[in-house]
């Protein structure tokens, strides 16, 4: 198991007047939205959220507007006060930390990515990018040094000197991840870095994130409210509603094994064939099968085994380096794009827990990779939910396919 | 009482459920409680002595001991004293620097900072502007007010950024100064003279600290909304990165709010100025003062003579300022030192050549023309022009038609019910926070013993209202509907409304004649400008989707008008009464010198005879309505800015 | 808490920085335009009549021309000028029409201004009706028969009675009381100031329509409409003490010189020149009506009446 770079536990944000009341009362905290607005006054906008985020994972937390994934995101740099829970960063209490300790934090060890930017209209692409290192007092040579080597990294050359009125909206957002990569920061946080940017715009700054991520394998917690951009770049995606995480897991068991109506409702129009893995449809393979034919990684999507099964005609191997953990053939990939098996595999979890009646508040608490909680999207697929980032995982492959 | 706001239950009519009605209803059951109250304690009619207050002893006594103690008590020693040293220092500084550079080389450092500010068309004019003020014979007087203004304006940016940034970053700062700040931009310039006066006698130290406390509201306001304003999510970002709060005010606040500042030294320059020519009553010296004097001997060309470089001043510092807030035009900055070694180049040849004073054969006298045509207009305007009748003739029939009966009305309605009105408008356009205020700067005046020479101003201020927003929004139709119209009115609005007030009260009289109606008139003339802006400003600014969409349906461009362009300009029309009002309240203050009485002349009063107890009760009482007219025409939300 | 301890330092830096460098006098400031580049400079106070315009014009050619001094002119208002002069921003008043609580106050007990003399003028306030309707309504010269006219003298300003029109607000005026005590049927109207005055005047002189004015002697407008004075109650000792009940004529005054006692002391030859200006009632009307009315500046007139009149300055020379 990775280390964790972010731990959150039970973390509670509410808004209005006397906010710290709710968390600490079991019966305001378990009241739905409205009737806690009309009772006190109160919107909690995030309740009683855990999760960890591992060193070198790109960790999604998605949702529509209002779910409470930006003050989420916020609260873990304490932009927004918390109201209660706690947040740790390599093991350290940000919640207890000082002034000065907060703002060691917020300039050395996690950098933000806004979704308006906030670049500073007044200075230069250059100045913008050196920015942060202007505040931690680094001289002016080096900064502007330093910045000019990130701003070829984001693909700005030559522009140094404009001033953002001056770009296009996928180039200011260049600059804005130049700013944060520039102090070099541990994590990576983006807020919808890409939303305001139109979607070819959106699909080439994608496409820099992910291989960023290759490139320096930094960690990242990235907020987003498309559901393809989560699939695509989320090794782990965390889907909250009203505040509260309603699943945890990879894209795969999302897409696969949604929690309850509302992920099914979801990620009904996902191409399914392009997130689920092979895993999911494969069959135990037989004694003969098991030694020859064509092969697939176990980590290959559903689309590309079909692509193999299309040119052979027959079942393909899925091969764990030389071990053939299954087969996959028409019948099974079939009844992955149909949608068959991850109903079955879904009926199998609504039987073995009452999870659609415990909501979200359950899933909130299912703390996947922890191994003590009882983690509903692992009893579906058995596997450690970090194959998609690991080395097996062909990046450029998926970043193609979706 | 007032603040009773339970929905009414859902049998009652129609009509009451609209919020108008509501505030209505709830202020009759009030007045019906009330009214007999009051009727029975004190009589009705006009404001009940026993509801008044004299202060003419206690401010005379105050006046005396300030007169006695002024040099020896240790206040006016350790502390006026200082302050006032402090500015007679520094305005003589500016002043002989100003003389030693000379002629030549103020107007080539002018023109070149005008260049690097705001490019080579603004250069000339300013260059032409100084030549100007010299060949007017005023060089010396601009000079004195030159040297008054850059240290007005400088202490007015100071304090006004100061108290700016600590209203922009603390919220109980900002609540405790934003209505001290809006109150303050609405008086009329007049009533800051007299405390002025008291404390440091007539002198440039008093005007111009009568100038900072005038001019330094809009830089504080402007500085705080500049601060406040700010993009949030760039102080966000900048938050995220690990800024201190200083760095995070140095880097990201201040220079994000750089266009609200630049339009806070705007318009501080610009209320400094108007303000320099009105403090020539307590001694500023310089070109209000002789436009002061010239009034005095009734010689409108020398009032122009010397009015004119004043409005070339406001015309140059509002066009380089203005272009300086707009981000200017994008030079090298190595420009600077060139154009400041030219600078400096032409004023040491200047020097070398003997010509610091401005030669006095190279002048040019306007006075004399320019009488001969004022002369002119009177006397063929005055009486007796055919079928119109003459100027005097409708000054007669406006106050007799117009002017007393709304006079005579105000005074006659009961005072309680004076203070109905009040508060029914107030109300009705704003919120009963607004209202309370206005009753109860109302009833201050009462309190104070003026009543009656205050509704006297306020009838003046109604009749000139209605005159200057019939003429301006007719006017400001017009502009709005045609662009070569707007053209030619554009300098003819820019001349009328920097010329100094002062300017306008001769011929209104040569005109008018002596009484109310001259000081509506002089009054009128003033607001209009700022009235027919806003208005053409309005009606322009009107989505253009919702005129296409009117346009597509056929509408005739009067339907348009009334029908889109009128109801969507609604809130520019209100600030536009708004600006009327308050604009059309300062001149009808100074019309107390043209023999318009009430307020105003108690102010003049009070200054000619050094009778602090009646200038400082009326003062007091201009500004209670000023305020009272203020929030009475103050939809909710400002963002009026004083001669905008 | 370290803002806390910031501010209390600034607010004591402040407070050091102002009254550490000592007393600062500021009755004692001259104005701040004064004796640039090194000129000797003499400041005079113009009231906003003529008159003193003329008296000024004189005396600031004479000073600059025949002294080499630099002169510099300020308008204030009567009251307010005494306080000026008291404190050395004006160094003289030339012409005073007597305002015994001021002279009282800065002369006898403060003895910051000192008396320069008789200006060689006497003043008189009165009212005054246009001659050309005297000649028509002759009875209308006493005060008694006024009400009869009251008629004659309405204007719509001032509604149902007549118009008494009153001048600046910072003349000396007992006309209020005067119309009240003597009962009679006017309503006293302000102009606001003399300019507003003048012009109205002139306006009505324009078409011979009849007015009742406050008006006052030596003035160059007598030449041009000529006016005549309406007798009041004869003007005795101490008739004008309590200004509520006055109900008599205004006095004859001779026209005083006032000038600051440290220049008095150290002005040297501007000084002594200023005590020893004096001139006529018919000097001084020939100057204000090049004025007035010839539009001259002040300079060009003073300048004509020097080069005529060499005796008379010459006196003040020596």
């Amino acid at each position: 198991m990775s280390t964790s770079v972010f731990s959150v536990d039970g973390l509670w944000k509410v808004f209005g007047p006397k906010a710290d009341r709710v968390p600490a009362d079991p019966e305001l905290a378990a009241l739905p939205a409205a009737d806690l607005r009309t009772r006190t006054g109160c919107t909690a906008a995030v309740r009683d959220v855990s999760f960890d985020v591992r060193k070198g994972e790109v960790f999604v937390v998605m949702g529509l507007s209002g779910s409470g994934k930006s003050t989420l995101v916020r609260c873990l740099t304490r932009l927004i006060e918390p109201t209660a829970g706690t947040i740790a960063i390599d093991g350290e209490d940000v919640r207890a930390m000082d002034k000065a300790r907060l703002r060691e934090l917020r300039r050395h060890r996690a950098a933000m990515v806004f979704q308006h930017f906030g670049l500073l209209p007044h200075r230069t692409v250059l100045d913008n990018v050196a920015y942060g290192l202007e505040i931690q007092g680094v001289g002016r040579a080096e900064r502007r040094a330093k910045a000019a080597e990130v701003v070829a990294k984001v693909g700005l050359e030559g522009m140094e000197q404009r001033r953002p009125g001056q770009l296009s909206g996928g180039q200011q957002q260049r600059v804005g991840l130049a700013r944060a990569l520039a102090v070099d920061p541990e994590v990576l946080l983006f807020d919808e870095p890409f939303s305001a940017l139109d979607p070819l715009i959106r699909r080439e700054m994608q496409e820099e994130v992910v291989r960023l991520h290759r490139e320096e394998g930094r960690t990242m917690v990235f907020i987003t409210h498309d559901l393809s951009e989560a699939l695509k770049l989320g090794d782990r995606i965390a889907l909250m509603r009203d505040g509260r995480i309603v699943q945890l897991g990879t894209p795969e068991e999302i897409v696969g094994s949604p929690a309850d109506d509302y992920v099914r409702e979801f990620v009904r129009d996902v191409p399914r064939e392009q997130v689920m893995t092979v895993r999911t449809a494969m069959r135990p393979a037989s004694a003969d099968e098991a030694d020859s034919g064509p092969a697939v990684v176990p980590g290959a999507t559903v689309s590309e085994a079909i692509e193999a099964v299309a040119r052979t005609g027959g079942p393909v191997r899925v091969m764990d380096g030389s071990r053939c953990v299954g087969i996959v053939d028409h019948t099974g990939l079939l009844d992955v794009v149909a949608g068959v098996a991850a109903e079955a595999d879904m009926a199998a979890v609504a039987a073995g827990s009452d999870a659609a009646a415990a909501g979200s508040r359950a899933a909130g608490a299912a703390r996947v990779g922890d191994g003590g909680a009882p983690a509903r999207a692992r009893s579906s697929v058995g596997e450690a939910p970090r194959q998609r980032g690991g080395a097996v995982q062909p990046a450029g492959t998926n970043a193609e396919t979706v | 009482m007032a603040t009773i706001t339970a929905t009414p239950p859902r049998t009652l009519p129609g009509a009451l459920k609209h919020p108008a009605a509501r505030k209505l209803l709830l202020l009759a059951l009030a007045a019906a409680i009330l009214v007999p109250l009051a009727n029975a304690r004190w009589t009705s009619g006009t404001w009940p002595t026993a509801l008044t207050i004299d202060l003419t002893q206690p401010l005379t006594n105050v006046s005396d001991w300030i007169i006695d103690n002024r040099d020896s008590h240790p206040l006016f020693l350790y502390f006026f004293g200082h302050i006032s040293n402090a500015v007679v220092l520094s305005v003589r500084a500016v002043y002989l620097t100003l003389l030693t550079i000379g002629w030549t080389g103020v107007t080539a450092l002018g023109a070149l900072v005008a260049w690097r500010v705001a490019g080579v068309k603004l250069a000339l004019g300013t260059a032409a502007a100084f030549l100007a003020c010299g060949l007017l014979g005023m060089w010396v007087p601009t000079m004195q007010t030159l040297a008054l203004m850059v240290v007005a304006v400088l202490a007015s940016v100071v304090v006004g950024a100061l108290l700016g940034l600590a209203a922009g970053l603390s919220d109980r700062m900002d609540r405790a100064l934003r209505p001290v700040l809006d109150t303050m931009q609405v008086l009329p310039a007049f009533a800051y003279l007299l405390p002025v006066v008291l404390v440091f006698g007539i002198g440039v130290p008093a005007a111009v600290l009568a100038t900072v406390v005038y001019a330094a509201p809009p830089m504080a306001r402007l500085t705080a909304l500049g601060l406040r304003g700010a993009d949030k999510g760039v102080l966000e970002a900048v938050e995220s990165l690990g800024a201190t709060a200083r760095q995070r005010l140095l880097t990201a606040r201040v220079p994000l709010a750089r266009k609200e500042l630049l339009l806070g030294l705007n318009q501080t320059i610009m209320m400094a100025l108007s303000m320099a020519v009105i403090a020539s009553v307590i001694g500023a010296g310089g070109l209000g003062d002789r436009v002061y004097q010239a009034l005095a001997s009734v010689d409108v060309g020398a009032a122009l003579a010397a009015g004119i470089p004043i409005v070339l001043l406001a015309v140059v510092l509002d066009r380089v300022t203005a272009a300086a807030g707009n981000g200017g035009t994008e030079h090298p900055r190595a420009g600077w030192p060139y154009a400041l070694a030219a600078a400096l180049a032409v004023a040491v040849a200047g020097r070398l050549l003997g010509r610091t004073d401005w030669p006095g054969s190279w002048t040019l006298n306007i006075a004399e023309p320019v009488n001969r045509a004022v002369d002119w207009m009177t006397a063929h305007l005055y009486s007796g022009v055919p079928v119109v009748g003459g100027t005097a003739d409708w000054a007669g029939h406006f106050t007799t038609w117009v002017l007393d009966p709304v006079r005579d009305g105000l005074q006659w309605l009961p005072w309680w019910s004076v203070l109905l009105v009040v508060a029914a408008l107030a109300w009705l356009i704003g919120t009963w926070r607004t209202a309370l205020t206005a009753v109860l700067a109302m009833a201050a005046i009462g309190v104070l013993g003026v009543w009656e020479p205050a509704l006297d101003t306020l009838s003046q201020v109604l009749a000139a209202v209605a005159v200057t927003l019939v003429l301006g929004f007719a006017t400001g139709i017009a502009a709005a509907r045609s662009d070569r119209f707007e053209r030619l009115l554009r300098p003819v609005l820019d001349v009328f409304q920097t010329m100094p007030q002062f300017v306008y009260l001769i011929p209104v009289v040569a005109l008018f004649g002596v009484g109310r109606a001259p000081a509506v008139a002089a009054a009128v003339v003033y607001a209009l400008p700022a009235v027919v802006r806003i208005t053409a400003q309005g009606l322009r600014q009107v989505d253009p989707a919702a005129m296409e969409s009117a346009r597509s349906l056929g509408a005739t461009s009067g339907q348009q008008l009334r029908q889109v362009q009128l109801p969507l300009a609604r809130p520019a029309l209100l600030l536009a009464l708004n600006q009327g009002v308050v604009l059309v309240l300062a001149v009808v203050i100074i019309g107390g010198l043209v023999g318009a009485g009430a307020l105003g002349y108690d102010v003049v009063f009070g200054l000619a005879q050094g009778d602090l107890a009646t200038g400082l009760v009326a003062g007091a009482a201009i500004v209670c309505l000023g305020l009272m007219l203020d929030r009475v025409t103050q939809p909710t939300g400002r963002r009026a800015k004083k001669g905008a | 808490m370290r803002r806390k301890r910031m501010m209390t330092a600034g607010a004591l830096a402040l407070l050091v920085l102002t009254t550490g460098c000592g007393a600062a006098d500021m009755t004692q400031q001259a104005s701040p335009f004064a004796n640039a580049q090194g000129a000797k400079t003499v400041t005079l106070s113009v009231q906003s009549w003529v008159g003193a315009q003329a008296n000024v014009a004189v005396a600031q050619y004479l000073l600059e021309h025949e002294l080499g001094y630099r002169v510099d002119t300020v308008q204030v208002d009567e009251v307010p000028a005494w306080d000026a002069l008291s404190q050395g921003r004006v160094d003289a008043i030339l012409e005073d029409w007597g305002h015994p609580e001021q002279e009282q106050r800065y002369v006898d007990d403060k003895k910051t201004i000192t008396r320069g003399g008789d200006l060689g003028v006497t003043g008189h306030i009165g009212w005054y009706v246009p001659t050309y309707f005297a000649e028509q309504h002759p009875d209308v010269t006493n005060w008694k028969n006024l009400n009869k006219y009251a008629d004659r003298f309405r204007t719509p300003e001032s509604g149902g009675k007549g118009q008494l029109m009153d001048g600046s607000p910072s003349y000396v005026t007992n006309d209020k009381a005067l119309v009240k005590n003597l009962k009679l049927d006017y309503q006293v109207v302000f102009a606001g100031s003399e300019a507003a005055q003048i012009t109205q005047i002139k306006q009505f002189a324009k078409e011979k329509k009849p007015f009742l004015t406050y008006w006052y002697s030596p003035q160059w407008l007598f030449k041009k409409v000529p006016m005549t004075e309406v007798k009041l109650p004869a003007y005795q000792e101490g008739c004008d003490a309590d200004p509520a009940k006055v109900a008599c004529a205004y006095p004859h005054t001779p026209l005083q010189k006032y000038l600051n006692t440290d220049f008095a002391e150290q002005g040297g030859k501007a000084a002594a020149f200023l005590r020893k200006f004096q001139w006529t009632t018919e000097d001084q009307n020939e100057v204000s009506l090049m004025i007035a009315e010839q539009k001259l500046s002040p300079e060009e007139a003073a300048k004509k009446w020097v080069d005529s009149h060499r005796t008379t300055w010459k006196a003040w020379l020596s």
